[in-house]
């Protein structure tokens, strides 16, 4: 009896969740997955759940400088540009050597070490723009926060966009693959190794930072500070600890993202923009703040955009996700997962 | 002396508050400070926690100049503040909120030790460990700051408002809760508006009026003192 | 008596006349000595010179933008990150009209501003309900969406490939068309100045500061918000207009964010909530730039460099930018001024 009853709360439990907007949303969306695996062919799907990895990365490190720190960072596309190249730079002269002396197990690990300079060379990067631009103007004014470090952000962007253009120029600086092996095949469909481990790199990712976040003290006193900052020095975070260390996370997030989709997004000054855009259709989406949400969005948006490629055509895989993000914003102003979010203030 | 605060001078922006304020709290007292609204209570200790800049006036513990030392720091060295907000992680559970309250106790044993001690002193928090602190009633949330702030096992203990928009039966909850908790050894610096109860419960008391310290004295002799009992008991 | 009055008297009499004019038009004896110089300026050489002319052109435009631009962010607080898209809505409104229907260019271009003024009263609506940084996130993404639509509508805009536009003239001088864009910048100035001094300015400021203590006085934030946001983005197609039919050409490239960056970074450097401060520091910066991108052509890309460093410097060490500057040395002047006074009298 009483288990019976448990079970039906249960279910109304599930009903109740599958019909907010999230549910729907989710629900719509496997529709989707499984008309779109049918319709446009598998290999559709696999891009779309390589490049949706990714883009979860990319979203979680926005999501999370803007929960801990208020920071609208509208530079962290350029992130992901220091990330590709980075490992370029490292990789590219690791495949000459390779080519002139073969070695299977230095072949394997090459590509690794272009990703992982990238990851480093990011969280460095990000200690110093929190270190030299946000650090100082928190300790000048505190006034209008949220727009003037976004402002800040912007100026940034642009800095890094030309820095790379002055420096390196303009040129693609890419490759056509890490690993020059066989594809995997995967129920009839071959996947090449460079989407394989990019969406194995992503998930790995995304599963040690949630316990990160979740299990640790570090993570949550990165969490502490998010929901409310006053509570967390009271019981003895150092705020500019957690800041250094949020900005250091998300921009090594964002250039292992880069790194691992060089294969992909050859480096060029403006490389980061899609992504940056993608990274804030995701947020917008799920709400500012929300990091959990941000993962399942990051999936969402890349198929929303391989199945308006693939059916509206190739071009049109911003403009539709832009317009119906505008009219769920319409409806839902703080964002499909947004009605819980904390730590988000304004003015 | 546990704590010293000297000639203490404070405020936000254009506004001053505090003007000269000095007292001390002594190892294993319970003090009280009280006063009308917009005295000046929460400002003090707000600056004793660190979380205001003092603008003149220094602020000692155990010997320590701790007044130009960021929050953290201060509630490393000893001090715990339950503020009047409370300032809880609403999105995280009981248990998460307790456990962020020890952040600076490193010793995972004795993390335990208190958190036992903190369900013990409030089972309603054992009973809700697992449900998020925003989802809390009125007087739970009290209980899981005062709660938070033993997790430390603080030398000091500093209490803003804690019978604020309570029922009366909650009230007397909490106020039995600080008497606890002082009869275990801890030093508590109270603020509050009940002054009535407070003067009863507490040893010493400082009377804060527009931001200066207007009387000080024995609990028990400022219960009978004429002014206090003219502006703040009624009589 | 009046008869007997002195020459130089009556000419100071109507030297007062003149300035509480202009006073009232909110212009200083110094804005009309700048506006006299700038009107004189491309008969002085070396500005008479064709290529100098062309940056005095684009400085006179990129100065009305970010009066316009101010006119938003320095008064409601909101920054429209998708300007730059507003204005290429403006310009390839005014230039199809131009192309598709021989529309005259000096009406299309209010065709323009009306069109871009519209869109933007649905942006101001779309974005009501956000707040700070939603609002301009959103406006963004609005312009994200219509480049979208300027690079996929071959059909209409022939996409990336470019718009070759009628222009206003037939000449090929420059110096016509630079005062063409200076009436257009003293007018965009006046109104958009006669607007925030009035009432309307008041509650666009308080609205900025607060948007609760706004409503709780009375302001009604709905109102003043989609107005502020439909007058500025009219502005913005209105110059649209000049941009389409002065170059002669058009690309989606024109609605990019980086031009909306390009604005932001003048406006704020010139200091916000001042309407006039981008106007003024938008020529001598354009001219650096632009001489510093024509003597420095192995280093592309370091005139952007420059603006994003600037931003942030001002951004963090001098928030009220050159507005701010001028108003704390004349603040200094007239204390001067008065010490002296006081001395001597």
């Amino acid at each position: 009896m009483a288990r019976s009853s448990v079970q039906s709360t249960i279910v109304f439990e599930v009903l109740r969740r599958l019909t907010t907007a999230a549910g729907i949303t989710i629900i719509l969306s496997v529709v989707a997955v499984i008309v779109s695996a049918v319709v446009a062919g598998p290999f559709t799907l696999v891009n779309a759940i390589v490049t949706g990895g990714m883009w979860a990365l990319l979203a979680v490190g926005l999501s999370l400088v803007f929960g801990v720190m208020n920071i609208p960072n509208f530079a962290h596309g350029e992130f992901f540009m220091v990330g590709t190249l980075v490992s370029y730079l490292v990789f590219t002269p690791l495949h000459k050597y390779l080519r002139q002396n073969p070695s299977s197990v230095l072949s394997t690990v090459a590509p690794f070490a272009g990703i992982f300079a990238a990851l480093l060379v990011g969280a460095l990067l990000g200690v110093v723009v929190e270190k030299l631009i946000f650090f100082q103007l928190r300790r000048r004014s505190r006034e209008q926060w949220v727009m003037n470090s976004f402002l800040l952000t912007v100026g940034l962007s642009v800095v890094m966009i030309n820095g790379h253009q002055l420096l390196w120029g303009t040129n693609f600086k890419g490759i056509p693959r890490y690993w020059d092996v066989k594809p995997i095949d995967l129920f009839g469909v071959n996947i090449s190794m460079d989407r394989a481990v990019a969406l194995g790199l992503a998930v790995v990712t995304i599963a040690i930072f949630w316990f990160f976040l979740m299990r640790t003290r570090t993570g949550r006193a990165i969490r502490a500070v998010a929901q409310d900052e006053t509570g967390a020095q009271m019981v003895g975070i150092d705020l500019n600890r957690i800041q250094v260390l949020t900005m250091a996370l998300s921009s090594a997030l964002a250039a292992m993202a880069g790194a691992s989709l060089l294969f992909m997004f050859p480096s060029y000054p403006t490389v980061g923009l899609k992504p940056l855009y993608v990274a804030w259709y995701v947020v917008i989406l799920v709400g500012l703040g929300n990091v959990a949400g941000a993962t399942i969005g990051g999936f969402l948006v890349a198929l929303l955009q391989t199945l308006t490629s693939y059916f509206i055509g190739v071009g049109w895989e911003d403009v539709v996700p832009t317009a119906l993000i505008i009219l769920i914003l319409l409806f839902k102003p703080s964002g499909l997962f947004g009605s819980e979010v904390k730590g988000v203030w304004e003015q | 002396m546990l704590l010293e605060v000297k000639g203490l001078n404070a405020g936000y922006g254009f506004l001053q508050v505090l003007w000269d304020v000095s007292l001390y709290v002594a190892q294993g007292e319970f003090v009280a400070l009280v006063g009308p609204n917009g005295a000046g209570k929460t400002t003090t200790l707000r600056t004793i926690a660190g979380l205001i800049p003092p603008r003149q006036g220094e602020i000692f513990f155990k010997g320590e100049l701790i007044s130009k030392l960021a929050a953290h720091k201060i509630s490393q060295m000893g001090i715990s503040f339950v503020s009047e907000s409370l300032n809880l992680f609403t999105a995280m559970s009981v248990h998460e909120n307790l456990l962020l309250g020890a952040y600076v106790v490193r010793d995972r044993q004795k993390q335990l030790e208190t958190l036992d001690f903190v369900y013990h002193l409030f089972p309603r928090l054992k009973e809700r460990r697992n449900q998020l602190a925003g989802t809390l009633s009125g007087g739970e949330r009290k209980m899981l700051a005062i709660g938070r702030g033993m997790m430390s096992n603080p030398d000091l203990l500093l209490v803003d408002e804690p019978s604020l928009g309570l029922a009366p039966n909650l009230t007397l909850d909490v106020f039995n809760a600080l008497e606890t908790l002082r009869q275990q050894g801890v030093t508590i610096l109270l603020v509050e508006q009940n002054v009535n109860t407070t003067l009863h419960i507490t040893d010493r008391a400082y009377v804060l009026e527009q931001g200066r310290i207007a009387l000080e004295g024995k609990s028990k002799e400022l219960l009978e003192n004429k002014h206090v009992k003219e502006a703040f008991l009624g009589m | 008596m009046q008869k007997t009055e002195t020459v130089s008297a009556r000419a100071g009499r109507l030297g007062n006349g003149l300035l509480s004019i202009l006073n009232a038009l909110g212009i200083t004896p110094l804005g009309l000595a700048l506006i006299i110089l700038l009107a004189i300026l491309p008969f002085i050489p070396p500005f008479d010179r064709e290529d100098l002319l062309r940056w005095l052109v684009g400085a006179a435009l990129i100065a009305a933008q970010a009066i316009a631009f101010d006119f938003t962010t320095g008064y409601i607080n909101v920054v429209n990150f998708g300007f730059a898209a507003f204005l290429g809505f403006g310009a390839y409104t005014s230039a199809l009209l131009a192309v598709d229907f021989g529309i005259s260019p000096w009406i299309g271009m209010f065709v323009g501003a009306l069109a871009s003024g519209g869109l933007g009263f649905f942006t101001g609506v779309l974005t009501l309900r956000l707040r700070g940084i939603f609002a301009a996130v959103m406006a963004w993404f609005v312009g994200l969406a219509l480049l979208g639509l300027a690079r996929n509508l071959v059909d209409i805009t022939r996409g990336p490939m470019g718009l070759s536009v009628p222009t206003f003239l037939e000449t090929a001088s420059n110096r016509p068309y630079f005062y063409i864009i200076l009436v257009m910048l003293l007018i965009t100035y006046l109104v958009l100045r006669w607007i925030t001094s009035s009432h309307i300015g008041l509650a666009f400021k308080a609205i900025g500061q607060n948007i609760e203590a706004a409503r709780a006085s009375g302001v009604n934030p709905t109102f003043y918000r989609v107005f502020n946001f439909t007058v500025q983005c009219a502005f913005a197609g209105w110059l649209g207009g000049f941009y389409a039919h002065y170059y002669g050409i058009l690309t989606p490239q024109l609605m990019h964010t980086s031009h909306t960056v390009e604005v932001l970074a003048i406006a704020y450097v010139g200091g916000r909530g001042s309407i006039w401060g981008g106007a003024f520091i938008a020529f001598p910066f354009i001219f650096f730039i632009e001489w510093l991108r024509s003597s420095l052509t192995s280093l592309p890309g370091l005139h952007l460099v420059i603006y994003g460093l600037l931003l942030i410097l001002v951004m963090i060490f001098y928030p009220g930018g050159v507005a701010q500057f001028y108003y704390w040395i004349a603040d200094r002047v007239g204390k001067a001024r008065r010490g002296s006074a006081e001395q001597s009298g």
